[in-house]
């Protein structure tokens, strides 16, 4: 019998399930940047769609969605995405449930990335992928699997630019042709005056600030405000 | 259910390496705590191995016992040790138990029975394609 060391079932099932796809990476080396919100948003602007949230740690979207509560069947076919809307959500919540924390050593965290990725039911053509924070394994998991199409979040601030500029030298390294800059939380309005309170930086799309958002969380699928038509607006001009 | 998801892994990770070979038999190997199904494993691949040049191949599962090691007080403990937490956790959760699902998961739900860490090494964790016998060529038409 053969003995074998580089035969990678769960790798070549990632790359089976996302093949053919049309996989948009929300990613950000910096945290707190509103991932995602903009994630969520940008499911929501899409025809069907599979969101995976891969920032496993905080599983956000989860909460955004208000599925945190909720565990996901497994089928034949893989782990069967919540449905909202046009959004099928699978989220890492869904697995261990309960509020749970997870806490992983660097190598097991990426496994379970790319158990993720493999072990869902992804039917649609477009799969949106909420990325942790960070220039690590998150990114290179991803590489592994598939070609992507990079949303690239910041803030105004120069801390953020600093960080984010990392990330898109590195985009730019690995021959990503076109890589989208969202720079959110950009200005509000106060009357007629647009204010930019982190200071100036344009990328692709601009997004206010809409605190009302904040009453939206655990029902983003009923946000209809500024932010979400300008994200709407967006996807129909560059990503579809 | 996740038994068909592993047996699709298997079956397209073999074709896809070795598309010109007549496979006789795949040794996989599976972690002790995922507690997989192996009869409904073996029926997935040989469901999903028809028309494929596995049709022939058998399946051979072996069942791998972990070795764990705590990173942070460096002491090294046994699957018995972590069993009954393990069983809690499977009652706990019924047919969802997360390491069914995802093996990896296993540090955030096991500490260390000496020093209470979670920052855990495992070794033999994952689901590995162990070897693989072959009887010779696929013959093509034409």
């Amino acid at each position: 019998m053969r003995g074998l060391r580089k035969l990678e079932p769960l790798r070549e099932l990632g790359k089976e399930k996302l093949k053919g796809k049309k996989v948009i990476a929300v990613m950000s080396s910096k945290g707190g940047v509103g991932k995602s919100v903009i994630s969520a948003l940008l499911s929501l602007s899409l025809p069907s769609v599979t969101l995976i949230d891969l920032d496993i740690h905080t599983m956000a979207i989860a909460k955004l969605f208000g599925v945190e509560g909720l565990t996901h069947e497994v089928g034949k076919e893989g782990i069967r995405p919540f449905r909202i809307n046009n959004v099928n959500l699978v989220s890492l919540s869904g697995v261990v449930r309960g509020g749970k924390y997870v806490i992983l050593p660097g190598g097991n965290q990426s496994s379970v990335m790319e158990e993720l990725l493999a072990y869902s039911s992804i039917v649609t053509d477009y799969v949106v992928i909420d990325m942790p924070p960070g220039l690590g394994d998150e990114v290179l998991v991803l590489e592994r699997l598939t070609d992507f199409q990079p949303v690239v979040v910041t803030t105004p601030s120069k801390v953020s630019l600093k960080v984010v500029n990392h990330l898109l030298s590195y985009l730019k390294e690995r021959g990503k042709e076109k890589v989208y800059v969202i720079v959110n939380m950009a200005y509000f309005k106060c009357g007629n005056e647009i204010i930019r309170p982190f200071g100036e930086f344009k990328g692709d799309l601009e997004l206010p600030i809409d605190p009302a958002i904040e009453d939206y969380v655990g029902r983003i699928h009923e946000y209809h405000g500024e932010v979400r038509s300008k994200i709407e607006e967006f996807v129909k001009k560059e990503l579809m | 259910m996740h038994e068909w998801s592993i047996a699709q892994s298997v079956v397209l990770t073999v074709t896809h390496a070795f598309p010109d070979k007549k496979i006789k038999k795949i040794k996989l190997g599976i972690p002790m705590f995922s507690f997989l199904d192996v009869e409904i494993l073996k029926e997935a691949f040989d469901v999903l191995k028809q028309g494929s040049n596995l049709e022939n191949a058998e399946l051979e599962i072996v069942v791998k016992e972990p070795k764990f090691q705590c990173q942070h007080c460096g002491k090294e403990f046994t699957f018995s040790q972590i069993s009954d937490k393990l069983n809690q956790l499977k009652t706990q959760y019924g047919e969802e138990y997360p390491l069914h699902l995802m093996p990896e998961l296993l540090p955030s739900f096991i500490s260390c029975p000496y020093c209470g860490s979670h920052d855990i090494k495992v070794i033999g964790q994952e689901i590995t394609i162990e070897g693989i016998e072959e009887v010779g060529a696929v013959e093509r038409a034409g």
